[in-house]
């Protein structure tokens, strides 16, 4: 698996334990970092200094608040720091107008959040084997 | 018996006419004579009239207009009518005047004739006809939008809420999950079997929230017109029952060629509730049948789905499409009642009709239509 961390951007802490569980249970030992709003997010990926973390994989919730996920991923995908980031949206809405705007905005995937838990583990599963074994991705490469 | 009536008589005839009668020359557009409305409107006497001009009894601009349309009488050669208008005692009137040109004995015209009929009332009353269906109508639309405005945003209140209530499932199994995970051993039997209805009421509740969701999606989302294959929707969504339950028995008989013009994804709606409901209650027999296939109805395609599963008791059927109204105790059969509200919110809102027959304990038949037209909202 690629080394290096992963930006989870969730504001539902319950979500944010869940979620760090599920990465646990499938043995994906990156480190996580947590933004809980977009703002923060923003901060994060984007800051006015000079070298900001590069995480390797970002999983986007869509309604946050401050500023939406949609807007998060707008301002990634146009500044070059970020074009290339694989973003995941994980999402409660299963509504066609947000995966077709997430997908026009440049998300990587689309998924939506399980009530299952089960389910969301297999999720995870799949996508932490996908976007860090199996897929090339740019901003990976330049990383090391 | 005299056939020519005389001047003093046909000057009576005009004089007791309601409309303005009045006769110009053509050449210069002299007065020749006015009846005795013409004479009480303009206030000017028959003797004081004759000889003179429209344009020294009325306003420039009138008097033009109405010498424009002398003109035109006399060039066109016969009678004309027109809308005209004119200013008395401060306000405005409208005219029907009808004009035809008078010929001398050698057939040419020498002057012009005018009747005009006061059709002010006429008009005022058109015209109040014509904004009291305007406003009618505004009404109408205005009602009509307001009850589709809350029809919307009921729909998006439903929404709303079946969203917001997933993330407090998400965390109720997720967290029973991990006390079973991490404390499982430190239970007994007993305290594990609560975790576990607590998962299952869990996951009927995210179904039933997730049927909501549908149900508010059929009614939400813009229709498109295009041709859909059923018989191919309804192979695909056979296929995959039968993949989820590859131990049962049942055949399948699609008939071929089966295509409706509607929404693909609310039709596709359509037949996976009403097959999943035939697959359901299909269940208990060593050997099922599921037949989709159409009828002629009154012109109308009609469409449905059959099985020889439990059926229901045709006493209820009414009930059939109500959401949360389930005719079979759950634990029979599982599901939420709300499949059937689907089918028919869609079906409606492709102007068609759905309706089931049945005998208890031998199958089912649901039938829906399709017309081109299509309802707003329901």
């Amino acid at each position: 698996m690629i080394e290096g961390t992963i930006l989870l951007v969730d504001d539902n802490p319950d979500d944010v334990v869940l979620t760090l569980r599920a990465f646990r249970t499938n043995n994906i030992t990156n480190h996580v970092d947590v933004a809980s709003d977009g703002e923060e997010a923003l901060d994060y990926l984007l800051p006015d200094g000079p070298h900001p973390p590069r995480p390797v994989l970002v999983l986007l919730d869509i309604n946050l608040p401050k500023i939406n996920g949609l807007e998060v991923l707008r301002r990634i995908r146009t500044d070059d720091r970020t074009r290339y980031l694989p973003v995941v949206v994980l999402s409660t809405s299963s509504e066609d107008r947000d995966i077709v705007e997430s997908y026009d905005l440049g998300a990587n995937s689309y998924i939506r959040k399980p009530v299952m838990f089960n389910e969301f583990v297999d999720a995870v599963r799949v996508l932490g084997l996908y976007w860090l074994l199996v897929n090339q991705s740019v901003t990976a490469r330049e990383g090391g | 018996m005299h056939v020519h009536a005389s001047h003093d008589q046909l000057q009576e005839l005009i004089d007791n006419v309601s409309a303005m009668i009045y006769m110009k020359t053509i050449d210069e557009g002299r007065y020749i004579l006015v009846n005795r409305e013409w004479e009480r409107l303009i206030k000017t006497s028959r003797h004081q009239v004759v000889n003179l001009t429209d344009h020294e009894v009325f306003p420039r601009e009138l008097a033009d207009k109405l010498r424009e349309n002398d003109l035109g009488v006399a060039r066109a050669g016969h009678t004309v009518q027109f809308e005209e208008t004119a200013e008395f005692d401060n306000e405005i009137r409208s005219y029907l005047s009808v004009k035809f040109p008078v010929l001398d004995s050698a057939g040419k015209a020498y002057a012009v004739c005018g009747i005009s009929t006061d059709i002010t009332d006429r008009i005022r009353a058109e015209e109040q006809v014509r904004e009291l269906n305007a406003g009618l109508e505004a009404r109408v639309a205005e009602r009509t939008a307001e009850l589709e405005a809350s029809t919307r945003e009921l729909d998006a209140f439903a929404y709303s809420v079946s969203h917001d209530l997933r993330a407090p499932l998400r965390s109720l199994h997720g967290f029973s999950q991990a006390i079973l995970d991490d404390y499982g051993p430190l239970l007994d039997d007993a305290g594990r079997g609560y975790l576990d209805r607590l998962q299952v009421n869990v996951k009927r509740m995210g179904g039933m929230i997730d049927d909501l969701l549908n149900l508010s999606r059929a009614t939400r989302v813009d229709l498109k017109r295009e041709s859909v294959d059923l018989s191919g929707l309804a192979r695909e969504i056979m296929t995959d029952l039968s993949a989820a339950e590859p131990e049962r028995t049942v055949t399948s008989v699609i008939a071929d060629d089966l295509t409706a013009t509607g929404d693909r994804a609310l039709l596709r709606m359509v037949l996976q509730n009403l097959l999943s409901n035939s697959w359901k209650f299909t269940a208990k027999l060593p050997a099922a049948t599921i037949e989709v296939g159409q009828i002629d109805h009154r012109g109308d395609q009609c469409f449905f789905v059959r099985d020889d599963g439990a059926g229901f008791d045709t006493r209820y059927a009414d009930k059939l499409f109500t959401a949360f109204q389930r005719l079979h105790p759950a634990a029979e059969f599982e599901g939420n009642g709300i499949g059937l509200a689907i089918v028919q919110r869609i079906v409606r809102r492709h102007g068609g009709q759905v309706s089931a027959q049945s005998v208890l304990g031998h199958g089912a038949t649901f039938s829906f239509t399709v017309t081109g037209h299509t309802e707003a909202t329901t």
